[in-house]
């Protein structure tokens, strides 16, 4: 087993019988990742909503009001937010550790295969037998398809859209080729829409696993999260991985 | 004043033909040099080349097309003579305008494209339909599409007028059942500008002819082909009701208290936002009014399929589901709903299962799920 074992037999678990040790396995930059992901996506979609259907209604002149410039400046700096966490994720898939790179999809390993179709199985079956101390395979390719492709799409997306207020700058240069691309300006909106909504659904699925995850495997899945530590019982370590 | 042969006379001496002062001439100049963004002195070069320079020949063809391009070209007003535009290039077929009919019309094209081979102008208003050998569209019992490439051959530049030859506008919309194509997809051997709009502004036209005519080169072209110049920002960005967007102030009905205090026309589909072209800043008929102005949101008629993007009047196109005419806003939701449906269903059922596992191994306790 790669990490640090931080301390070892400390926590008895409620029944008094079995054994855990904590295991530190998120440092510090992706737990920052994480939340710093979580808000900005939120704020993302929360804005994006009110541009693309702008509810609130200003009254008065409009030198008075500034409620749709504000949102979008919100959006964008979210978006900025994001996009350099997500270049700071990238780096650190090759200098963390070992469960940096736990998600990635290694669809040349049989053996990740099988972890795939098992905790797929697993939560399915309602049956609940192998503890990962990073991602298993089901996690890490569902954060590859919708944070990590998903992300590339609306950065990509995002971006033309957002170099269309300076025709020839430097982010029409870099992605303002996706907008010929996808059929013009307009169906880039929609792209980026709904590509949001899957961002909303996939929300929904993961804290609901998160909870269901942890709740099961008493492993602080989502302390985890925050404080770094995932709780391991002593007689299954040889399974995890 | 010529230093050109009789035969190919200048802008210049036409116009005076035509009784056209210099004064007025003068002023045309200047007037197109402001339209083409150049500097003031550069009024004196586009008097110094349309004296100097033999007129353009330019062929027109009409394909696949409403002639609605035609209609707004002659009805230029910026070049201060009601004509000027018309003379400044030698307009040697245009089978809408001229007044030759028949076969002496089309042996006016060949024989045109015999003496300037590598020249003229060629200018396509509408598009070819390419399904069963073209026959959608002939004229004097040709196929369009190969007059199209025949007179291509030998052209100088080829000036794709209309959303119709930049990007196929109604005719090639979903499903184009004659096949048609914009020009740029059948010629690709020849330097093309895309001058889209349905129809494109008068002055967008005899601007782009007189750049040509001045400079004899393209002017700056955009990603798309367009110039820059024209269609380099877009209708939003120059908007006379952009304040209001910022502001949050949108119409929400045709008939209320917004759209008579002329808020953002956003929510009502206005294709402003994702449109680039030069109404907002030149707009049309001498600069009376644009749609925007006169309290209809834009439909985006300058930018490719603006046809297939749903409804004028819906903020963002349909999701391309065969088929299935929806919004991303309500795949999103069924998409979100599901999950939470699923996400409900399976905790019900870790719970039931929980119950179940309790009263068949009490002695198991909490840990018993995470061994089995």
């Amino acid at each position: 087993m790669a990490g640090t074992v931080t301390s070892a037999g400390a926590a008895g678990a409620s029944t008094g019988e079995a054994r855990y040790r904590r295991i530190y396995v998120w440092q510090r930059p992706i737990r920052l990742f994480h939340w710093v992901n979580a808000l900005a996506i939120t704020a993302l979609f929360s804005t994006g909503l009110y541009i693309a259907s702008p509810v609130l209604t200003s009254t008065g002149e409009p030198y008075d009001n500034f409620v749709m410039g504000r949102v979008r400046q919100i959006h964008f700096v979210a978006a900025f937010v994001f996009a350099i966490a997500f270049m700071w994720r990238i780096y650190w898939f090759w200098f963390g550790n070992t469960y940096a790179r736990s998600g990635f999809p290694y669809v040349w390993r049989l053996a990740w295969w099988k972890d795939l179709f098992r905790q797929a199985f697993d939560y399915l079956r309602l049956d609940f037998g192998h503890i990962h101390l990073g991602h298993n395979a089901l996690a890490g390719l569902s954060y590859t398809i919708f944070i990590i492709a998903l992300g590339w799409a609306q950065m990509f997306t995002g971006f033309a859209m957002y170099s269309e207020s300076n025709p020839g700058g430097f982010f029409d240069g870099l992605v303002g080729w996706v907008l010929p691309l996808l059929g013009g300006s307009f169906r880039t909106h929609m792209w980026h829409h709904l590509f949001a909504w899957i961002f909303a659904t996939f929300a929904i699925v993961h804290i609901y696993i998160v909870i269901l995850d942890g709740r099961q495997y008493r492993n602080g899945l989502i302390s985890s999260m925050i404080m770094g530590r995932k709780f391991v019982r002593v007689d299954d370590e040889d399974e995890s991985g | 004043m010529s230093e050109c042969p009789p035969s190919r006379p200048t802008t210049y001496d036409v116009l005076t033909q035509h009784g056209v002062s210099r004064r007025d001439f003068i002023k045309f100049c200047t007037v197109t040099a402001a339209a083409l963004g150049l500097e003031p002195t550069m009024a004196g070069k586009i008097a110094h080349a349309l004296q100097t320079k033999p007129r353009i020949p330019v062929l027109w063809l009409h394909g696949l097309e409403c002639t609605c391009c035609s209609e707004s070209f002659i009805r230029s007003s910026h070049p201060l003579v009601g004509d000027v535009v018309l003379n400044m290039i030698s307009l040697d077929y245009d089978d809408t305008l001229q007044a030759a009919a028949g076969h002496q019309v089309e042996e006016i094209r060949k024989q045109i494209i015999k003496d300037y081979p590598g020249e003229y102008i060629l200018a396509v208003e509408g598009n070819a339909p390419t399904k069963d050998g073209g026959v959608y569209c002939t004229i004097a019992g040709e196929a369009f599409t190969d007059i199209l490439l025949e007179t291509a051959e030998h052209a100088k530049y080829v000036v794709a007028w209309g959303s119709c030859a930049s990007n196929g506008c109604v005719q090639a919309a979903h499903p184009n059942p004659t096949g048609a194509v914009p020009v740029k997809e059948l010629i690709h051997d020849k330097p093309i500008v895309n001058v889209p709009g349905c129809p494109p502004i008068a002055e967008v036209m005899t601007g782009l002819l007189t750049h040509l005519l001045t400079f004899d080169r393209l002017p700056e072209l955009d990603r798309e082909g367009r110039p820059k110049v024209f269609y380099g920002q877009r209708i939003h960005d120059k908007c006379y009701r952009r304040s209001f967007f910022d502001a949050g102030q949108f119409v929400e009905e045709w008939d209320d208290a917004g759209a008579r205090k002329g808020w953002c026309l956003y929510k009502m589909g206005c294709r402003g936002p994702t449109t680039y072209n030069s109404c907002s800043t030149f707009k049309w008929n001498d600069g009376v009014s644009f749609p925007i102005g006169s309290g209809h949101g834009c439909i985006g008629c300058s930018e490719a399929n603006f046809w297939d993007n749903g409804p004028f009047y819906e903020r963002l196109s349909a999701v391309p589901i065969p088929g299935v005419e929806s919004t991303p806003e309500q795949v999103g939701k069924v998409l979100a709903i599901a999950a939470g449906g699923a996400a409900a269903a399976h905790a019900v059922s870790v719970a039931i299962k929980k119950a179940k596992d309790g009263k068949d191994a009490d002695s198991k306790g909490d840990a018993g799920a995470a061994q089995a």
